[in-house]
């Protein structure tokens, strides 16, 4: 607030005391004097313009208690405590710092309206993902810290204040978010889509399962066996890991009907391979679904 | 107890005697105050308590121009200013001494 808004404001709240002119003679020069010793905002140094005027007054011996504005507003039940607390040293030193932190709020205040911009229009996101959501967050930063930086008049003042409430809203909102992104990532929330394949899991870490070689009760070797999980989802390994691909030189192979017919990758196996010998020709079969039954505990 | 309700009672008797001390503007005062151990005294207040004396002829005032920043309106006492200084600082004393009196009785 500059020392004119101040000054009007007092103005304001003083309306027509009879002695008016004389309550107000000095305002503007002590205003004035005040703003020019320190860079303090003059709400912070004197208080809001409300209990300033109303101290004048009460000094003067003007108005009694009971012409006393109403207080309607918040600001205005707060206002006095504030200027209560102002009394006292250690609570004007805290107000003193505040200042120093509002070029770093200035910063991130253009990140937080960036990045709101930019999950409103499109998706929600902490964070830039593209050169034109850096660009964009460079421009909104350089934007908050120069209107930061300028002396409001009471239109951008009131477009500031509005900025403020926004960016205080989507920080919240934002660490809300992160919350919830981190707790779901405790809980694997990260894989929240549903696969439709089921990943066959080492049975050890020694051991590496990339290929699945069924044998009948009495030892032969099977082919072409489909393998399902106990909620009819294909039970698939991953042999490109192991540096093995699967042979499709009969077309798109059924990835969960072993043995696969795996080729080594350019060098990187060293074991032997599972070729295809013949490309089969059924339809993989619908997984008989049947409910487990549930394990008994202790009787 | 809260020095603030005290300082009302007084800040007249306060601002007579940083004038009667020497003229002074109304941040001037302030600081004078301030600088003599009444930091809790609000501008508001002194600027208020200055009009009041001056309207009841208390004090006389006059505008010293400044080149490095607005001109001054400085007060000072006169005649009935003086005098009125020298009973209340009466008063003080003597309700000063009641009180040290009595709280020394007291603890005594």
């Amino acid at each position: 607030m500059t020392p004119e808004e101040y000054a009007q404001a007092v103005r304001d709240v003083v309306g027509d005391h009879p002695d008016r002119e004389e309550l107000l003679e000095d305002l503007d020069d002590h205003l004035a004097e005040i703003a020019a010793e320190s860079d303090l905002p003059l709400e912070d140094r004197l208080g809001p313009p409300s209990v300033y005027a109303e101290e004048l007054m009460a000094a003067y011996g003007g108005r009694s208690e009971g012409r006393r504005k109403r207080r309607t507003t918040p600001r205005e039940w707060v206002s006095p405590a504030h200027a209560a607390m102002m009394r006292h040293g250690s609570y004007r030193s805290f107000v003193g710092f505040l200042p120093e932190l509002r070029p770093g709020w200035w910063v991130l205040r253009g990140y937080l309206l960036a990045m709101l911009l930019l999950s409103v229009a499109d998706h929600a996101r902490l964070a830039p993902q593209s050169l034109a959501d850096w660009a964009l967050v460079a421009a909104a930063v350089c934007v908050s810290v120069w209107s930061g930086r300028r002396r409001r008049g009471r239109a951008l003042g009131l477009l500031a204040s509005a900025a403020n409430v926004a960016g205080a809203l989507a920080l919240f909102f934002g660490l809300v978010t992160a919350a919830s992104w981190n707790n779901g990532a405790d809980h694997g929330g990260f894989m929240a889509e549903p696969s439709p394949n089921v990943y066959v899991q080492p049975a050890s870490s020694f051991n590496e399962v990339y290929n699945i070689k069924p044998y009948a009760k009495d030892g032969s070797p099977l082919t072409d066996v489909y393998l399902y999980d106990q909620d009819g989802k294909p039970v698939i390994t991953s042999p490109e890991e192991y540096g093995y691909t699967v042979d499709r030189s009969c077309g798109e192979p059924i990835l969960n009907r072993y043995p696969l017919p795996l080729v080594p990758q350019d060098g990187i196996a060293n074991e032997t391979a599972t070729p295809a010998v013949t490309c089969p020709t059924t339809e993989p079969p619908v997984p008989p679904v049947t409910a487990e039954p549930e394990p008994t505990r202790g009787k | 107890m809260d020095s603030s309700q005290l300082l009302k009672g007084v800040l007249d008797l306060a601002v007579l005697a940083v004038l009667n001390e020497r003229d002074g503007y109304g941040y001037d005062v302030v600081r004078r105050l301030r600088e003599a151990g009444l930091e809790e005294v609000g501008d508001a207040s002194v600027y208020g308590t200055l009009r009041r004396l001056f309207k009841a002829g208390a004090l006389t005032s006059y505008v010293v121009a400044s080149d490095e920043g607005p001109h001054r309106k400085y007060y000072g006492l006169n005649e009935v200013g003086r005098s009125m200084y020298a009973t209340q600082a009466k008063t003080w004393a003597s309700f000063a001494a009641t009180m040290a009196s009595l709280l020394e009785e007291r603890r005594g």
